[in-house]
């Protein structure tokens, strides 16, 4: 299955395999926690069961942010 | 699918550390119960205060403004535009036009006309990391123009992410007197003025979440000068304990503002006002005015003599 993805100011085209994939399943092909990045479709958050579907156009957040410590 | 525990509804959000599904609406309240009650278990401030929110653009202040404007708070937003090129631009309109929206008003100090921006100062400083200036000049203007303007109280947007990731880091080294310095509320002396921190007890996601769900135009991405920073590498590692045991995070800070802080003791110092701008320092001349003395000679001899 393949989807487009938007994430921090790229395109990205993704594979996620065959089977059923979950929001989950975007986050760990970009490799991101769920503890701080989030996916959204259609401008609204998916929680991380939420299917995908083929030629979904999503959009990830990553809420992960640094500085000097 | 998951559902609302409030309300029945779908869930757009879990979060495992409470073992908590909501919908859009319920994640709002939810938050905005949480930051009203942060500020109450702190003593933080009232409604009563006039207190000024720092903003950078970013998630988690604009949240915190947000936030603090829905529960009825009188607050004003500060901005201090640091020059770096067009991620200060970007966030400096992103402040702009939420302060419009909301019809807040924001503050904003020009750090070029103060001492000089910060790519300016960086390229002097070379041996001193940019973060390190930086951190430095927000705090002094922050507290300065605070105190000109009559703000009882200084807001900002730390997270449960840059604590923890903070507390990791003092533990590692046991750095004695920085653990006894952090706690979520500074009280106010010597010239300095309150500074509160209410989102203390929110992920980074979190905020990202109720930024996004309320419909906050914050900017994404990250400044340019912080790339390989620090606290990245402790945040990853203390999301890989999170993801392994949800509520991690909020345990080792919060256990160590119950148990370990009360009893750490931190070092006396003397502050005395600087003999240049009269702001608290523990030497005679603060470390901004010296700052000052070392970049400002060198950019006026290196600018082009008209």
């Amino acid at each position: 299955m393949r989807v487009k993805v938007s994430y921090r100011g790229q395109e990205l085209d993704l594979e996620l395999g065959e089977k059923t994939s979950r929001a989950r399943d975007v986050l760990r092909a970009l490799g991101l926690s769920r503890e701080y990045a989030f996916v959204v479709r259609d401008d609204e958050v998916l929680e991380e069961n939420e299917p995908i579907r083929e030629g979904d156009y999503l959009r990830v957040i990553n809420a992960i942010s640094g500085g000097y410590i | 699918m998951r559902k609302c525990q409030r309300c029945g509804q779908k869930a757009v959000v879990y979060l495992p550390q409470h073992r908590l599904s909501l919908c859009k609406e319920h994640y709002i309240d939810w938050y905005l119960k949480r930051v009203e009650s942060t500020i109450r278990e702190f003593r933080m401030f009232d409604r009563g205060d006039k207190a000024l929110v720092a903003v950078s653009g970013g998630k988690d202040s604009l949240s915190l403004w947000d936030a603090l404007y829905r529960l009825g708070y009188n607050a004003d937003g500060f901005y201090i535009n640091l020059g770096i090129d067009e991620y200060s631009q970007k966030s400096k309109i992103a402040c702009e036009k939420f302060a419009q929206e909301k019809g807040l008003s924001l503050h904003i100090l020009e750090l070029k006309k103060e001492i000089a921006s910060i790519p300016e100062i960086r390229e002097v400083e070379r041996n001193r990391p940019a973060c390190s200036s930086c951190g430095l000049l927000k705090r002094y203007y922050m507290n300065k123009f605070a105190k000109e303007r009559g703000y009882k109280v200084i807001a900002t947007g730390h997270n449960l992410d840059d604590e923890s990731a903070t507390l990791l880091s003092n533990v590692l080294s046991w750095n004695m007197d920085y653990l006894a310095r952090q706690f979520p509320v500074l009280s106010e002396g010597d010239g300095f003025v309150k500074k509160v921190k209410p989102l203390v007890k929110f992920t980074e996601k979190e905020n990202a979440l109720y930024a996004f769900l309320s419909g906050i135009e914050y900017i994404e991405e990250e400044c340019p000068f912080s790339e390989g920073a620090s606290s990245i590498e402790y945040k990853k590692i203390l999301a890989q304990m999170e993801e392994r045991s949800p509520g991690t995070k909020l345990r080792f800070y919060m256990d160590f503002l119950r148990r370990l802080h009360p009893i750490l003791q931190s070092q006396e110092v003397k502050l005395r006002p600087c003999r240049i701008c009269g702001e608290p320092t523990t030497a005679e001349v603060c470390s901004v005015c010296r700052l000052k003395e070392r970049v400002i000679p060198k950019l006026l001899s290196s600018s082009p003599s008209s």
